[in-house]
């Protein structure tokens, strides 16, 4: 196997924003290079530093790309790519981060590389493996491959939807693109809104996959990929990896949890992580705060790491001095690890001037993502392009009140005096539901993590819409295909759920677009499928080993400080009306979609 | 110089721990006296070499074990080497500062007594047979003194690449099959070889191919019911205990050795396959990583990830033919008693 860093200086240039058309019914006009140049254009944010669009000589197909160079712009990176015999095409978004082991194993079955890139990694693998190819891919990715001996086109997302890729298909035609505002730019999709996405938006604070906020527009789901054939079209879509599913295996492989001190285990593994999403020899950032899980990777990385890293936490004025404020534990913390450390404080006067860029760079109406865009801003103006996060550990690690109180909520919502006492406690918006919502895993966890109820909705979006659209989203479907197949453990149940819906819809969403916008590249070592295969056989068996490792790398004057992790004074900004809530999420969600609406609907 | 031994067992055992003790034995006694107090004899005792006394008896119950331990500290030796965690109170008795042994699972998480483990600290050195099995002992255990490294050695003169013997391929029903093997006891407690692993790709691989498991133990009958529940159970083949006399025929049945596992401290078993020149699989987890050098005696695979199992075998069976890799010589037995000299002088100057 090559070493971690082997090989890092020869890798060029990271693929940002991809496009993909294929007319593949006959009667399908033929590909418009003007709409597949504006879908690309629209996109330089996420790839300022060069792009390339290619059509097939029939018309029918055509591949878009804009890149962001990692390290320098050499051709060998262009893409589209295409393989020796210009039989495969490719555009691809994202890092795999075990490209070189893929590429020895090639190299030894006969292939010939022509450059250092993972993009002709995927190619090779594809030629080899064809669908197969996905479960070796330890990285995120969003990619389109042009396979012009079988006539047709090959979709593929990441195992948890870290890069993202959607489609219209309007039955002659199917474009994919990054991002959904991008689809729209090329002119040819229709820009109705989809009731179920608003819906989802109202009742989760994202829009929930596969849904998206226009009515033409769906997401390639996370874990899954999609054949587009010729003369027939979209093939059913086939997954490659759900979160539940490795759960529900690893009921059957507990007897291995016992073989190793679980904490040894669990930290031999994060650092497996961590050590390959730093693949590349570039300077890197981590985004710190003074959370477990984030300082707990800062000190893996600069274990890691030959090079000092960079770290970077956000501070605002109207936290000073209270338990909100993260900047002075996490400079304390930094100066311990030697990093090249940078509080970046942002004002009111700030977030307003940047809050229509904001607004601009969202790509679907969410609750988050002010915190990612700032950090990405600070690390941007450090001159860095690529940052880790610790995204991903209370999902994994199960530190979110949800694990405890989902559960609770299923046994107790059985009990009937408790639906009737919940009915009677006005003072919170949610109590009254808990007796009709609160009995299956799905329903509870919309009631601790959802944002409006259902019954609430025609008040905002008015009667019509919001029957059209909670008919459509049936969120209660959408809730329960995220837990199947059963996991078979609350944990695994409680942690499926977080993983697809909350942390794939919400967080990953966000920090996709928050990032792309300053074209950083941030990187999730706990966000990965190999490492959740790894260690789920141990967490469904021991909880609290996840935690417990992660502290184990902290001083005990930060082990025990309360939860905080990046929140953003949003409601002293921006002046928000009281609605019931101590964040006042319900009235920014309300903010937020009125500018969409005002702007893009 | 005078060294003394406590081992769990050597001479008359069959088990790795056994193997490598008589190596460690024969390279010490190279250059020193070598006095040797084993805590069980199961089986014939094979022949002693020159320079070593064989306490036989102290296995035999405990009071004797006991005069035995007593008659050698009276012999003053200039080492007392601790084959088991549980042994360090006795070495500990005869020695101020007695070397330490660790090897595999046992030392991956807290082990022997509290009395064992409040005594790591009196140890000169731990030496452990691999880097992981190592660390994860210096992660639990709190012991800060100098460690070494001793991989297992293979005698490459006793393995050779021989043509499939017929009998056996007889036996087990082999014509014309790709076979593919593992060689390890089935304990059902640990399930940690990967046989499941290997049974579970079984499927999507061409239909020539079966999987030989040799080897007994009581895991025998779930791995059967396994295999019938994934439609495998005609290419799952398993021999059962097997003599030691056979073992160089057994891995000539197979084309590829495979064992995607999570438990081994070094994976000796992968050397002696390599010694018969077939294309191995380690797993990326354990110390079978360590016995292909990092990958490059052999291929390394994820053993939680079946996608990356099934193109490792799939590259191994292409490879068709059979050839001892030159990096094998890295842990020939000259080498290993290389290492044990020069660790000697190292823990005793």
């Amino acid at each position: 196997m090559l070493p971690p860093h082997g090989g890092g200086r020869t890798r060029t240039t990271h693929m940002c924003g991809i496009a993909a058309f294929f007319a593949y019914r006959s009667s399908a006009e033929p590909v418009r290079r003007e709409e597949l140049t504006a879908i690309t254009e629209h996109m330089r944010a996420r790839g300022p530093d060069g792009g390339g669009t290619w059509i097939s000589d029939d018309g029918r197909v055509g591949l878009g790309s804009r890149r962001l160079a990692i390290i320098d712009l050499s051709d060998q990176g262009a893409q589209p790519m295409f393989d020796v015999g210009g039989e495969l095409a490719i555009v691809f978004n994202g890092e795999i981060y075990n490209h070189q082991e893929l590429r020895a194993a090639l190299e030894r079955g006969g292939a010939r590389f022509h450059s250092q890139t993972d993009t002709e990694v995927l190619l090779h693998l594809y030629r080899r493996d064809g669908e197969d190819m996905l479960p070796l891919l330890r990285g995120m990715y969003a990619f389109a491959i042009w396979d012009s001996r079988a006539r047709r086109l090959f979709v593929a997302r990441d195992p948890y939807g870290i890069k993202p890729i959607y489609y219209a298909d309007d039955g002659g035609t199917i474009r994919f693109a990054s991002a959904v505002k991008a689809l729209l730019a090329g002119g040819a999709i229709s820009r109705d809104v989809d009731p179920a996405g608003v819906a989802g938006f109202f009742l989760t604070g994202s829009v929930p996959e596969p849904f998206s906020i226009r009515k033409s527009i769906r997401a390639v789901e996370a874990g899954t990929s999609l054949l587009v054939d010729d003369g027939h079209g979209r093939r059913e879509a086939r997954t490659h990896h759900s979160v539940a599913s490795v759960f529900r295996q690893a009921e059957r492989q507990r007897v291995f949890a016992g073989l190793t001190e679980p904490a040894t285990f669990l930290r031999e593994r994060v650092e497996e992580s961590v050590v390959h999403h730093l693949v590349s020899d570039v300077p890197v950032g981590v985004f710190l705060s003074s959370g477990i899980d984030s300082s707990a990777l800062t000190a893996m990385a600069a274990r890691a790491t030959r090079r000092p890293i960079h770290t970077f936490t956000l501070a605002f004025r109207e936290f000073r001095g209270r338990a909100g404020d993260e900047a002075p534990d996490a400079e304390r913390f930094a100066r311990q690890l030697e990093t090249l450390h940078t509080t970046r404080t942002v004002s009111r006067e700030e977030f307003q001037a940047d809050l229509p860029r904001i607004v601009d760079a969202m790509d679907q109406p969410t609750i988050d993502g002010v915190n990612t865009w700032f950090v990405s801003k600070a690390v941007r103006e450090a001159g860095l392009k690529v940052a880790l996060s610790g995204l991903g550990g209370d999902e994994l690690f199960g530190s979110y009140p949800s694990f405890r109180n989902v559960p609770r909520l299923v046994r107790i919502a059985g009990v009937p005096i408790v639906a009737r006492v919940a009915r009677l406690v006005r003072k919170h918006p949610k109590a009254a539901f808990i007796g009709r919502l609160a009995l299956t895993y799905s329903g509870a966890y919309l009631l601790q993590r959802g944002l409006f109820l259902p019954a609430e909705l025609p008040t905002i979006l008015g009667s019509e819409m919001a029957e059209e659209g909670l008919r459509r989203l049936d969120i209660i479907d959408v809730v329960d295909r995220a837990m199947t197949p059963d996991p078979m453990s609350e944990f695994g149940r409680v942690a499926s759920l977080e993983a697809s819906l909350y942390m794939r819809n919400q967080l990953l969403r966000d920090t996709d677009w928050a990032s792309m916008a300053h074209s950083v590249e941030v990187r999730t070592p706990l966000v990965d499928a190999a490492l959740l295969r790894q260690i789920a056989p141990l967490l469904v068996q021991d909880r609290s080993a996840g935690k417990e490792t992660f502290a184990a790398e902290l001083p005990p004057w930060l082990r025990n400080r309360p939860k905080t992790g990046f929140f953003v004074p949003m409601n002293e900004w921006l002046d928000l009306p009281d609605d019931g809530t101590t964040t006042r999420m319900r009235s920014w969600a309300r903010r937020v979609f009125d500018s969409f609406g005002a702007t893009r609907f | 110089m005078r060294i003394v031994l406590l081992a769990t067992d050597a001479y008359g055992g069959h088990g790795g721990i056994a193997l490598y003790n008589r190596d460690l034995i024969e390279a010490l006694a190279s250059e020193h006296e070598v006095i040797v107090v084993p805590r069980i004899v199961p089986h014939p005792v094979e022949v002693i070499p020159a320079g070593v006394t064989f306490h036989r008896q102290a296995a035999h119950h405990e009071l004797a074990y006991v005069q035995t331990v007593a008659r050698a500290a009276r012999q003053r030796a200039d080492l007392v080497i601790c084959g088991h965690v549980n042994l360090l109170p006795v070495a500990c008795a005869i020695s101020r500062h007695p070397l330490l042994m660790v090897f595999g699972i046992e030392a991956w998480k807290p082990m022997g007594s509290r009395l064992s483990r409040a005594l790591l600290h009196r140890c000169r050195a731990v030496v452990s047979i691999s880097g992981l099995t190592r660390d994860r002992f210096l992660a639990w255990s709190r012991y800060a003194g100098p460690t070494h490294l001793l991989p297992n050695a293979i005698h490459l003169d006793r393995y050779a690449i021989r043509p499939k013997r017929a009998e056996l391929v007889e036996r087990y029903g082999l014509a014309g099959k790709r076979v593919l093997l593992t060689v390890g006891r089935l304990a059902g407690a640990e399930r940690y070889k990967g046989f499941d692993e290997v049974m579970e790709v079984l499927p999507d691989l061409p239909r020539d191919v079966v999987y030989l498991i040799a080897g007994g133990g009581s895991d025998a009958t779930r791995l059967q019911r396994r295999s019938v529940e994934l439609g495998v159970s005609e290419r799952v083949l398993f021999t059962g205990g097997f003599a030691e006399t056979d073992k160089t025929d057994l891995y000539n049945l197979a084309d590829v050795y495979v064992m995607p596992s999570r438990g081994e401290g070094f994976g000796f078993v992968l050397l002696e396959a390599m010694a018969c020149g077939l294309p191995v699989l380690a797993s990326k987890h354990d110390g079978g990583r360590e016995a292909v050098r990092e990958g490059k005696l052999g291929l390394l695979v994820d053993p939680a990830n079946p996608a990356e199992i099934r193109a490792a075998v799939r590259e191994l069976l292409d490879r068709g033919e059979k050839r001892v890799p030159p990096g094998l010589e890295h842990f020939s037995f000259a080498r290993f008693r290389e290492r044990v000299i020069e660790m000697m002088a190292q823990v005793t100057a």
